[in-house]
């Protein structure tokens, strides 16, 4: 199987993740889709990996995961405390700040 | 020829006999204690159909102790490469890693000492 | 056996670990996990005076590692790490910056409940248990080892020689500086809600900086810096795969900056974090992402330049022009001086489009400047305070220099170097990048940047003309007598915009010695 073909997979996930991003409204949500950008990253380093013939891609691989599991701890900690305070999840409802 | 499957038979008994201890040893000194949480499936507290607590959201802590679990279980995908290449880093290798896996004792501690592993906290 | 196992790899060399090239990092990092073991371990009164014993000592033999390093110029760790003269200046320049604002951070006596930190970050804003640990005097101790962790992301951070690394550095230094940002004693609200946007566009914009490394990966086969630049001199075939992973490695590293259009979360975050962290965070994360910016462009990407520098131009120019506008319009302290530092950023990116060693050194001069003003500023807001706590709004600040003149006199002087007024540090940093812009031929650009410069001055002037030509109000807030730590922090900031402003030329000579990057 042609290895592009999971570049192309690659684009489409983190695309997906972006536009999750910027369009989601539950915190959660929002948390999620930035973790489909990062295993969008993941699949496009294995790939590449793959198609150069190189190991580099999949230790990258590795550091990635270990980044994103730090990175959902420090995340879910910020949306809990939040949650607490306002009984919410919305990114929409924190709207005390504003030009 | 035979004596290159012998390392794989000698994990596979230690993996039994790993087996084995896991289930016996609490049986002879574990406390016998058994409620409704524990004789139920997974043994984790919430009952098979999904039905959280309180109508409608899970308690907060299954997610702090998935946290902690995601955190320590993930850095062993750095032990897996260093375990197919200890033997060639030799000393270096060990130290590297004993730095390491000290640095996460450090966190664990921490972990410990404020309470993010007690249950009922 | 496992002769057989390994035969099919290729022989592994064990890597080796110049020590002395990371010594700086090593002490950092050392005393934020000895930090850890500190929460651990000690009672909880004694853990402030030891946190403050490691923050300090740590920074300090720091520095002075830096300094003993002051003549490598080497390629380490198996090319994750480059150690050269603009990163030795850049990691000293983090290291002093954030000694100072960490002095701003550890202060006690300004704030009559305690420190600048919330008493326990997860108790409920508002409820008898956080009063209850108020009147007991808690106090958050784990932001010291957070500080110095995020301490030691921004040193490693223009000091990566792959972008694996800069990226673990991106992470490092930023996600300690999330959960800073939420734990404000004050306005807890406000300071949760920085922390949550603070996150989620940090998260986003790193996520699209790790798939320009993706994308730089997959066109040079490598992510070592100089192994992409080898690669650009190569073939071109797959110039898309550089186009766009430039694009998005620059996105990245422009949010860090706080870069028009990535500028969105600057207020926001500025206003809600502590104000202590906001100054830490607009000198050292600024210093530390410029100088990760200038590695990037310069070592590995110097092949594309006439792509990348247009794109910087345009984005120099927004960033001037909105944050110098919209800096006009604001009617809060913190929010206004959050603006300020997007014009500023602008400015900076001026020496770095000009893409010359005369530029470079014009962002460095800018850095040192900007960099110990605003941590000077963001310390002199912490002491203007009424009932409530910090009065950052404005119309409170009216007639301050009849009040206090010599508080209102200091924050002037910080506000005359961010308009790069003569006899200031700002103006030598101006003056440098803009002289390098013309002569890299950026005529358009520096002329933009002076309009620009102006429309700044304008509201710096009006905030000295508020607080000495108004009257106070008569429930205005009153200044504090800080401890010696923010007097010390301040002292130190106002002598180096001084010293810098009158005689500039040693600074001018360190950085001129300092040289390029290596490749």
């Amino acid at each position: 199987m042609n290895p592009e073909n999971y570049l192309v997979l690659s684009t489409v996930l983190f695309s997906l993740g972006a536009v999750g991003v910027l369009v989601r409204r539950n915190a959660i949500v929002v948390f999620m889709c930035v973790e489909l950008m990062l295993n969008a990253c993941n699949l496009a380093f294995v790939t590449f990996a793959r198609m150069h013939g190189t190991l580099d891609g999949q230790v990258i691989a590795f550091f990635v995961m270990v980044v994103a599991a730090a990175e959902v701890v420090v995340g879910l900690a910020i949306v809990m405390t939040i949650f607490r305070t306002r009984r919410s999840a919305s990114v929409d409802e924190a709207n005390l700040l504003k030009y | 020829m035979g004596e290159v499957y012998l390392p794989i038979l000698i994990l596979l008994a230690l993996g039994a006999a790993f087996a084995a201890f896991s289930v016996t040893a609490p049986l002879l000194i574990g406390p016998r204690k058994y409620n409704r949480a524990l004789l139920d499936s997974y043994e984790c507290g919430i009952d098979p159909t999904p039905q959280p607590v309180g109508g409608g959201r899970f308690p907060v802590k299954y997610y702090l102790t998935a946290m902690l679990f995601i955190v320590f279980d993930i850095e062993i995908v750095f032990l897996y490469p260093f375990a197919v290449a200890f033997d060639q880093l030799r000393l270096f290798g060990l130290i590297e890693m004993v730095l390491f896996i000290v640095t996460l004792l450090v966190v664990y501690g921490y972990v410990w000492r404020r309470g993010g592993l007690e249950w009922d906290y | 056996m496992s002769a057989l196992l390994a035969a099919d790899l290729a022989p592994f060399p064990v890597p080796s670990i110049e020590y002395s090239a990371i010594s700086p990092l090593i002490a950092i990092f050392g005393a934020a996990v000895l930090g850890v073991l500190v929460e651990a371990l000690l009672p909880r009164t004694a853990r402030r005076p030891v946190q403050l014993v490691l923050t300090f000592g740590a920074l300090a033999v720091a520095f002075g590692l830096v300094i003993w390093q002051r003549d490598t110029r080497a390629t380490v760790l198996e090319g994750a790490v480059t150690i050269d003269g603009p990163t030795l200046f850049l990691q000293g320049t983090i290291i002093a910056l954030a000694f100072v604002a960490a002095l701003v951070m550890a202060e006690r006596r300004v704030d009559v409940a305690g420190d600048d930190f919330a008493p326990r970050a997860s108790a409920l804003p508002g409820s008898d248990y956080e009063r209850d640990l108020t009147r007991l005097g808690w106090l958050q101790t784990e932001v010291w080892p957070l500080l110095l962790f995020s301490i030691g992301g921004m040193v490693l951070f223009p000091a990566s020689g792959d972008l694996l690394t800069m990226f673990i550095a991106l992470e490092v230094l930023s996600l300690p500086l999330y959960l800073l940002t939420g734990m404000a004693r004050r306005r807890r609200l406000l300071s949760q809600e920085a922390s949550l946007k603070y996150f989620v566009l940090g998260a986003f914009s790193s996520a699209l900086f790790l798939y320009g490394v993706a994308l730089l990966y997959g066109f040079a086969g490598t992510v070592s810096l100089s192994g992409i630049a080898e690669a650009l001199t190569d073939d071109a075939q797959q110039y898309g795969l550089v186009l766009g992973g430039t694009a998005l490695v620059a996105i990245g590293l422009l949010f860090k900056i706080g870069a028009s259009p990535f500028h969105q979360w600057t207020p926001d975050v500025y206003q809600g974090a502590p104000t202590s962290v906001t100054g830490f965070m607009a000198a050292c994360t600024k210093v530390a992402a410029f100088g990760a910016l200038l590695k990037v462009l310069f070592v590995a990407l110097g092949g594309v330049r006439w792509d990348w520098a247009p794109m910087l131009w345009v984005i120099a120019v927004l960033t001037m022009v909105v944050g110098s506008i919209v800096a006009i319009t604001q009617t809060d302290m913190k929010r206004m001086l959050a603006y300020s530092a997007v014009a500023q950023a602008g400015f900076v990116l001026v020496g770095v489009v000009a893409a010359s060693p005369d530029g470079m050194a014009g962002t460095l001069v800018y850095l040192v400047a900007y960099g110990f003003a605003s941590v000077g500023a963001f310390a002199v807001v912490t002491l203007v305070r009424d009932a409530t706590g910090e009065a950052t709004h404005l119309s409170q600040w009216a007639g301050l220099g009849k009040r206090s003149p010599l508080v209102a006199g200091v924050f002037a002087l910080f506000l005359l170097a961010f308009a790069g007024i003569p006899l200031t540090s700002g103006f030598i940093g101006k003056f440098a990048v803009f002289t390098a812009g013309v002569a890299s031929g950026a005529v358009a650009l520096v002329v933009i940047a002076v309009v620009a410069s102006a429309i700044a001055a304008f509201f710096y002037i009006r905030v000295i003309l508020l607080m000495f030509f108004h009257d106070p109000a008569p429930d205005g807030p009153a200044v504090v007598v800080p401890s010696s730590m923010t007097t010390i922090a301040i002292a130190v900031t106002v002598a180096v915009t001084i010293v810098v402003g009158v005689i500039p030329q040693p600074l001018l000579a360190l950085i001129s010695d300092a040289g390029v990057f290596v490749r």
